[in-house]
């Protein structure tokens, strides 16, 4: 102290400058540990994550009498991550034996009810399951598989994962990160100084970073603050964090934490975080259920996910993974002969594409908007919604492929302007009014354009559906009555004439209404919704489902509407249930994270439309079939199936259409070029024939709606609209009529005529009014073509 | 068009009936009703005294006599439900029970997509509009089950049945009474 006072003033003043500074410094270092405490704190305790809502497709239903093979159903399981062995002894895994399958399937919350991992035995009759039985040998009549996750809804450029709780991890993960990542983890206190030096040994031995030293606390909290700049500073605030961590909580917490947190994989624009997501993206399966080598490679992974990415690097991936075994092997985690035949097996990595395989983002996208009308953005991007949603897996594999086969043989065939086609598809069940699936482009799962909801474009003759309902509505029209297939001027109020032509540039006089629908003319369409009146058609398409009528010009009878595939499939929807419209629903139920339900669309039925007038119209549109432009699709369909739909072909051939509809599924395909250039294709050349590759692929039931009552079936001439005999003529169609129609009796043939009086009438019958082309060319099919 | 036509059916039925309307409007015996009535729905009221304020008019601007009398339709063998369906809607009737609206939602519609096309599906599912109370949606599924059940007597009586209970809620008793009728008419035939 005596000392101390003979020191020069300047050096006393020195040292108490030193020492407010270090006073300083220690404040400072003091609320900087405060502050990353509860930086570090926060994140941890509280929400620790943003969970994007989960979008799972719709369960498979099981019960006896349903359409589905031993084999098909073995498929199924695959999709779902099942593994084919013997014994079936946990969940995820099951065995095809001959015409018989047992499953132990896993446990899953529905939105109902959370259904308890359970094993399951399925005999199968052929085609169609026989029985179900559970393991005490009972009935069970009714049984949903685990669903399909299909996808998260999470921000633009944003982080995705599936949390797991330590149940839901294999113990083998934790032992093997610990081996590989941090030995010391157990004991550490967050850093580790001797790890450090050794890493720091290692690397200037090397001449470059190869090994890191931080522990799986360091990798944690790096990881929460998403900064990846390495240097001093942030290396210090690391350290500190990670000690405040561990001074804080469990290590067992830290180490959950950890499996939900890290990055290990990137999809596109999003990130794939924790190994819950990262199970389902690289393996398709939960991650309780990963073995060995599929473990060792996840955690290859860890160090490098885009270095080690098992896809694109598959040599490098393999040749990490198999150091993992040999340090587990090392370390006494595993046996050495386990390691050993690890070493040996594949990587196991579903899907070569970079993509994960059940990946839908047409679909999803519909989800999204869906939702977003009940939902705030934040609500399905942060709090960890469950989202049950009506996409039908094996349909929507089946309309891609339906989809791309089509286009590839257009990309090879004679037209050059069909060649790089782009395509849409949607697929709706017309009763419950269930999206099942949906093709926004030629590359299905690429994330871009969505046709199917983005995309407006001339209807074509889609649209004469319309105009044959309003004239059936209107009480005044009947399949039988005749209309004038003749040139018409009409002046528009721009005052411009207006001269629409048929595609074939013909005329054909006087048809029945039946014959202008199915043939599709142009002129005789024009003409009878100019007597219904504007009006009356437009209102059909809001009738149908539509929000808005279209502009009432006269352009409309002949398809100017511009639409979506979504919107045409809401309208086709509402005739294929006979007349009662359904909103499309994407989504059936909505849980948040407790299991409670939320708001979600319900199932919902108006009567729209008379059932008599929709069950007529329904009935010509499947005459398109037998004898209108779409009969060239006949053949290629299972013969006992009855469908009915409509071409469309919009102005130069720009837009070539297909909407139709089995007992079971409304289907409907767009075909065309996204800078508008002509395809040269009709919509029977084009989108029929991808209408009909999937339905023909289906498990669907014929098009048979009830009759109503005070309809009836009467046989009439198709060229005439006279009554006549089943007997008489190839020409006679069978079409139904309100109970007392008055129709005209055919003078050659009336409708009393027998089979022997026919046989009798023969050459009389030729003389028939019959024009040149009674049947319709393949692939010529009259079409339309539309007004300028 | 429909209900219109209908109402005036009606309102002459009941200018028809004249001083007998008491008897018509009483509560159907309680073994014709649907088993899951509920309490919750609103009551029927008394039926309104039709006859005082009933104008002549509509009589005889009733539709036109000359539609047709329906043919006889084949009789179809009356609907019923798959193992898989039954299971789901007594699944379903227990949820409905329980107060888990939602829950009977999700039942009855995995049973849609099962079969979609059985009407006493759609019946069920409007049983459960009336527990929503969303009584149009429960007529409109009653229509559905109509549309489905052409030529079977007893599936369309049930129909009916609940197409009246959802009229009746809304407080549209005579057309709740008429329907009511054609309840009663198909159900002994």
């Amino acid at each position: 102290m005596a000392r101390r006072k003979r020191k020069p003033r300047s050096r006393q003043k020195l040292q108490r400058g030193v020492a407010i500074i270090a006073l300083l410094a220690l404040l400072a270092a003091i609320i900087l540990v405060a502050v990353l405490d509860r930086r570090v704190t926060q994140q941890f305790e509280g929400r620790r994550w943003t969970l994007p809502a989960r979008v799972y497709a719709q369960p498979l239903e099981l019960y006896a009498g349903q359409n589905l093979s031993s084999a098909r159903f073995a498929q199924e399981l695959e999709r779902l991550g099942y593994i084919a062995q013997t014994p079936v002894d946990r969940p995820g895994t099951f065995r095809r034996k001959g015409d018989s399958v047992d499953v132990y399937v896993r446990e899953f919350r529905f939105s109902d009810e959370t259904q308890p991992a359970q094993k399951l035995h399925v005999g199968f009759d052929g085609e169609a399951i026989a029985a179900l039985a559970g393991t005490d040998g009972a009935d069970v009549p009714v049984f949903r598989l685990d669903p399909l996750l299909i996808g998260s809804i999470f921000p633009i450029h944003g982080e995705d994962r599936i949390i797991v709780s330590p149940a839901e991890v294999p113990p083998l993960l934790p032992e093997a990160l610990k081996a590989v990542e941090d030995r010391k983890f157990e004991t550490h206190h967050g850093v580790n100084p001797l790890a450090i030096l050794r890493a720091l040994f290692v690397n200037v031995r090397a001449g470059q970073v190869e090994q890191g030293g931080s522990t799986l606390t360091q990798q944690l909290v790096k990881s929460y603050f998403l900064d990846s700049r390495r240097t001093l500073r942030r290396k210090g605030e690391e350290a500190i964090m990670a000690f405040i961590l561990e001074s804080r909580f469990e290590k067992v917490d830290i180490m959950n934490a950890y499996i939900n947190e890290i990055y290990l994989g990137q999809d596109g624009r999003r990130a794939v975080h924790g190994f819950g997501l990262a199970s389902q993206f690289y393996f398709g399966k939960p991650l309780a259920e990963l073995n060995l080598p599929e473990v060792a490679l996840m955690v290859a992974i860890v160090r490098g996910p885009s270095y080690y990415d098992p896809r694109r690097q598959p040599d490098r991936a393999r040749e990490r993974r198999n150091l993992v075994l040999k340090v587990l092997a090392e370390q006494g985690v595993v046996k050495p002969e386990e390691a050993a035949r690890a070493m040996k097996a594949p990587l196991g990595i579903t899907d070569n594409a970079g993509r994960s395989a059940n990946y839908f983002p047409a679909f999803l996208d519909l989800v999204r908007r869906r939702l977003r009308e009940d939902y705030q953005e934040q609500a399905l991007t942060e709090t960890g919604l469950t989202v049950f949603s009506t996409l039908d897996p094996l349909l929507q594999e089946k309309a891609e492929i339906a989809l791309s086969d089509e286009l590839a043989r257009q990309d090879k065939g004679g037209r050059k302007a069909a060649r790089g086609l782009e395509g849409s598809m949607v697929v709706t069940t017309p009763q419950t009014g269930e999206v099942v699936a949906m093709v926004g482009g030629r590359r299905a799962s690429f994330d871009g354009f969505n046709r199917a909801l983005d995309m407006k474009r001339p209807i074509g003759s889609l649209a004469k559906p319309m105009v044959y309902l309003a004239a059936l509505q209107s009480g005044r029209y009947t399949p039988a009555s005749v209309v004038m297939d003749e040139p018409i001027e009409y002046k528009l109020e721009s005052g411009d004439v207006w001269k629409p032509n048929n595609y074939d540039r013909k005329v054909h006089g006087p048809v029945t209404l039946v014959r202008g629908l199915t043939q599709s003319y142009n002129l005789a369409t024009v003409n009878l919704g100019l007597d219904v009146g504007l009006g009356p058609v437009a209102k059909t398409y809001v009738q149908l489902g539509l929000d808005e009528a279209p502009p009432k010009y006269a352009s409309i009878l002949l398809g100017t509407a511009q639409l979506n595939p979504v919107e045409v499939a809401q309208m086709y929807n509402t005739l294929a249930n006979g007349g009662f419209r359904s909103p499309l629903r994407a989504v059936r139920a909505v849980i948040d994270e407790q299991g409670k339900a939320l708001k979600a669309p319900e199932l919902e039925v108006t009567e729209a439309a008379p059932a008599a007038a929709v069950y007529t119209l329904n009935r010509m549109l499947i005459e398109v079939f037998e004898r209108g432009t779409a009969r060239p699709a006949r053949k290629a369909l299972p013969p006992d199936l009855v469908v009915a739909g409509k071409t469309g072909t919009s102005n130069d051939y720009r837009d070539s259409w297909f909407a139709g509809f089995s007992g079971g599924h409304v289907i409907v395909v767009w075909m065309g070029h996204d800078d508008n250039a002509t395809t040269g294709l009709t919509g029977t050349t084009g989108a029929l024939q991808a209408w009909t590759r999937l339905m023909a692929s289906i498990s669907t039931t014929s098009f048979d709606p009830l009759m109503p009552e005070a309809v009836e079936d009467r046989w009439i001439e198709f060229y005439s609209g006279l009554e006549t005999s089943p007997y008489c003529s190839g020409s006679a169609v069978r079409m139904p009529f309100e109970l007392g129609t008055v129709l005209n009796p055919s003078p050659a043939c009336p409708p009393s005529t027998t089979s022997e009086e026919a046989a009798l009438m023969q050459p009389l019958l030729q003389d028939a009014p019959n024009e040149a082309g009674v049947t319709v060319p393949a692939d010529a099919a009259p079409q339309t073509s539309n007004p300028p | 068009m429909l209900p219109l036509s209908r109402t005036f059916v009606a309102v002459a039925l009941l200018a028809a009936a004249g001083c007998s309307l008491q008897p018509f409007h009483t509560q159907p015996p309680a073994s014709t009703r649907p088993a899951n009535q509920g309490g919750s729905g609103p009551v029927i009221s008394e039926p309104p005294t039709v006859t005082s304020t009933m104008p002549a008019e509509p009589v005889i601007q009733g539709p036109a006599p000359s539609i047709p009398v329906p043919r006889e339709r084949p009789k179809v063998a009356p609907a019923t439900l798959s193992p898989a369906s039954k299971a789901l809607v007594s699944q379903a009737q227990s949820q409905r029970k329980k107060g888990d609206l939602p829950g009977a939602a999700g039942s009855l519609d995995r049973a849609l997509r099962i079969e979609p096309n059985n009407p006493l599906l759609w019946v069920e599912m409007g049983r459960l509009r009336m527990d929503q109370r969303n009584y149009a949606q429960a007529e409109s599924m009653g229509r559905k089950a109509l549309s489905m059940a052409v030529g079977d007597n007893r599936t369309q009586s049930v129909a009916w049945q609940l197409i009246a209970d959802s009229l009746q809620a809304r407080g549209k008793n005579p057309q709740a009474q008429e329907a009511l009728e054609k309840a009663q008419e198909l159900g002994t035939q």
